[in-house]
């Protein structure tokens, strides 16, 4: 015990490490630049220097965190991951709903590291040491039944962290609390910090002893996927929105992890290979999509001052920039070629495919389950953005803020176009980056898969995709509908859009946000309990003076577990309270029955 | 001669049971702690030992001269009736120690060896004043009763200490002496504040503070 921590082991740079480096790098980086205009004319140079102190400080832990070889190293790094995240969600600590939000993040993820803890010591107490390399020795020499118990205990653990249904709970509140570029590193990289984890600790350290590891892990990502993009169908805060979105996301990714677990228990190294690229595709696409996203939501909240977007519209006329890089961080979230996320989702189908040929009956049938859900969340995710760029930037204004937003400076511009960049090249180039992946898989998965041709990217058996090529298509078949338009239509009328035999057109005649998402709600009423409120003032039998129409889902979640177990607590604790009666005698009296039970007990212990 | 003193201290313990008045409940703990004293000399006088000397010569001016002293003059600045304040009367409360007794004797016997009668009976002794102390904090209702038994509980662990070999470290002893001596000042100053705000020492009464 004299120095658990070897120094030398105390830095570990595997491709892995460097993969992750990258991913918060290229969030970072941009967020950084967007920062400097974001935060102008808001905070005073104090208040500023203070925060982008802060934000740096967070930066180098999370970069810290995914290098370091020493679990208790990493223990340490983790919470100071997530103290500093904590100061940034309350950086608007004057509002009582920061305050609000920071609390329940902290109090879930302490919940996630309590468990990590636990698991570390119950590894060290076999291994003797925090080194990773002694830790993954120990872990093999294990019972089965402890490694069934620690694999439990970090999936907990880093789920919490990552967002997983059901400790999904705390994104929702503090994402949209924290500045937006804040939101952006905490939804791009900081819950994939936990998915690092989860690979490092349970495919390195732990080693994959059960098929029913992967089996939960896939199902857990399943109801991720949807319950992630249902809620954010229902969510009219942009940035909530957003937050719902990293849920389903994070189901994505680990719908390929998890499909890496199964194959890895099967011997299937290859699939195993391909389905963990596939993962950290999608968890490299993520970043910069959901990053760049939410740096657009920030710059609509600074242009307009709000969020709701039943209060927005046709902003894309006043910030014409900020709507074209929502429109590519939107495309690349729904997944619609050539853009990236198209790529690792079709990636993960490929994976999913593939493995339904190899393993045996009952699991192909759950892939099919795996496949079809996926389908439907990209579906889903790709009617959330219709709505949200449909709503908020194209038609009428339906707010006097959002008649007077204003285009954001050019720092904040700039550090949209960075993550917009990304977004189009993470999609391009999609055979290099699969080549590098393939290079940081190798070693996890014992098994490499390369790809020579660099214009499109081939898989066996025999299904190729080349995003360069259909960016070509798309742009040659745009390019000639222009001309065509130029050289058949010749000159533009203009006329007044028809009406519907209103009087006037107005913003009050514009589709709204809960319209747009009330099919879905009623689709999926079984599992959003939604209920209305109307209220009528009424002139006359004839006329209707006012009429007020509310709508609201039920959060069965937080309602049936956590607002449960929280009541069961209140309960007990209320139940606990008659013991404390606040007489002296009393008090003194149970020290006096427990002295006396004790000395009659000291023959029996 | 130990015996002798041994069985005064069980007499002045069981006899705080029956005490309903200050004045006497203070002579109570001035008698036993006059015994306690005179056990140390005893010891120190067999030992040859300085340090114990020294102890006794403590324990003879704190416990039996300064601290009841302290007391008498709280209980004339205060002013208020003497009783005590009993929610258990005099009859029960001693039926109860009567059965404290018991069970310290019980403690006693299944700790020590057969043989070690004296030890046995040291050790039953110190149990039982301890218990006894604790029982008078909870069935008297003014706080004075409560620092006095108090005070009855640390005398038994001091007795407690006896029994084991070599006693406690010297600088113990001396630092817990001191330690008696802060607390009573500090107990008397509260008991003289809370007599000044409330005008009443009535422990049962003072429940506000509860959650």
């Amino acid at each position: 015990m004299n120095l658990l921590i070897n120094l030398k082991s105390l830095v570990v740079l595997d491709p892995l490490a460097l993969f992750f480096l990258i991913v918060i790098s290229l969030v970072s980086l941009p967020s950084l630049i967007y920062s400097i205009g974001y935060f102008k004319n808001k905070f005073t140079l104090t208040k500023f220097l203070s925060t982008q102190l802060v934000t740096l400080a967070f930066i180098v832990s999370m970069l810290l965190l995914v290098i370091v070889g020493n679990a208790l190293a990493f223990l340490i790094v983790w919470e100071l991951m997530t103290l500093l995240s904590y100061l940034l969600v309350l950086t608007d600590s004057e509002k009582e709903a920061a305050v609000g939000a920071a609390s329940i993040y902290i109090i879930m993820t302490h919940i996630g590291t309590a468990f990590l803890t636990a698991a570390f010591f119950l590894i060290f107490r076999h291994s003797g040491s925090f080194d990773l390399a002694a830790m993954a020795a120990a872990c093999q020499t294990m019972s089965p039944l402890l490694r069934n118990w620690l694999f439990i205990f970090f999936l907990i653990g880093f789920g919490t962290k990552a967002g997983i249904v059901p400790l999904h709970i705390w994104l929702p509140y503090a994402h949209p609390q924290a500045p937006s570029h804040i939101s952006a590193l905490m939804s791009g990289v900081m819950i994939k910090t936990a998915l690092y984890g989860l690979i490092r600790f349970v495919f390195l350290v732990l080693g994959i002893s059960s098929l029913w590891w992967g089996i939960t892990v896939l199902t857990l990502a399943i109801i991720s996927c949807l319950v992630g993009v249902i809620y954010a169908l229902m969510e009219h805060d942009l940035k909530k929105l957003l937050a719902y979105h990293s849920v389903e996301n994070i189901g994505i990714i680990l719908l390929g992890l998890g499909l890496s677990m199964v194959f890895t228990r099967l011997n299937l190294n290859n699939l195993a290979a391909l389905a963990m690229i596939a993962g950290l595709y999608h968890l490299i696409n993520h970043a910069a999509f959901k990053g760049l996203l939410f740096l657009c939501a920030g710059s609509v909240q600074k242009g307009s001052g709000t969020l709701d977007m039943e209060k927005l519209g046709g902003l894309i006329k006043k910030m014409p920039w900020t709507a074209a890089f929502f429109l590519v961080g939107a495309m690349g979230i729904s997944a619609l070629p050539p853009l990236n996320g198209f790529v690792s989702e079709w990636l993960t189908l490929q994976a999913f495919f593939s493995g339904a040929l190899k393993v045996p009956g009952m699991l192909a049938l759950g892939f099919a389950v795996g496949i079809a859900a996926l389908a439907l969340t990209s579906g889903l995710a790709a009617a959330c953005f219709v709505k949200a760029f449909g709503i908020t930037f194209l038609a009428l204004p339906r707010s006097q803020n959002a008649e007077q937003a204003k285009e954001s400076p050019a720092s904040m511009l700039l550090g949209m176009f960075l993550l917009a960049l990304s977004v189009v090249g993470l999609g391009l180039l999609a055979p290099t980056i699969f080549n590098l992946l393939a290079t940081v898989t190798a070693p996890i998965c014992q098994a490499s898969l390369q790809t020579s041709n660099i214009f499109s990217l081939g898989l066996q058996p025999n299904s190729t995709i080349s995003p360069l090529f259909i960016a070509i298509l798309l742009g040659s078949g745009f390019l000639a509908a222009i001309a065509a338009y130029g050289l058949l239509q010749g000159k533009t009328r203009l006329g007044r859009t028809w009406d519907c035999g209103y009087y006037q057109i107005g913003s009050r005649n514009e589709y709204t946000a809960t319209a747009f998402s009330k099919p879905f709600r009623i689709s999926f009423s079984l599992f959003l309990l939604p209920f209305r409120k109307t209220e009528k003032v009424k002139d006359s039998f004839y006329h209707v003076k006012s009429f007020v129409y509310e709508t609201y889902t039920t959060k069965i979640f937080k309602k049936y577990l956590y607002d449960a177990g929280l009541g069961l607590l209140l309960h007990s604790a209320k139940r606990f309270k008659r013991v404390q009666a606040g007489s002296i005698h009393l008090y003194i009296s149970y020290i006096l029955a427990t002295l006396v039970l004790l000395i009659l007990l000291v023959k029996i212990l | 001669m130990t015996w002798l003193l041994l069985f005064a201290i069980l007499l002045i313990t069981a006899e705080t049971a029956l005490v309903t008045r200050f004045p006497a409940l203070l002579r109570n703990f001035r008698y036993q702690s006059l015994c306690l004293a005179l056990l140390t000399l005893l010891a120190a006088y067999r030992e040859g030992s300085i340090e114990l000397y020294i102890i006794a010569g403590l324990l003879f001016s704190l416990k039996v001269l300064l601290i009841p002293h302290l007391f008498d003059v709280l209980i004339k600045r205060i002013g208020s009736s003497d009783h005590l304040g009993l929610f258990l009367n005099a009859q029960v409360s001693l039926l109860i120690v009567i059965v404290l007794g018991l069970i310290s004797w019980y403690f006693a016997s299944s700790v020590v060896a057969a043989p070690a009668y004296l030890q046995q009976l040291t050790l039953s002794a110190a149990c039982f004043v301890m218990l006894t102390g604790i029982f008078l904090m909870v069935s008297r209702i003014k706080a004075l009763a409560q620092v006095i038994g108090l005070l009855l509980t640390e005398n038994g662990i001091f007795l407690a200490a006896t029994v084991i070999p070599g006693g406690m470290p010297f600088f113990v002893e001396i630092a817990l002496f001191f330690d008696i001596l802060v607390s009573v000042m500090i107990l008397g100053l509260f008991i003289y504040r809370i007599n000044a705000i409330f005008t009443h020492i009535d422990v049962s009464k003072l429940s506000g503070l509860r959650g």
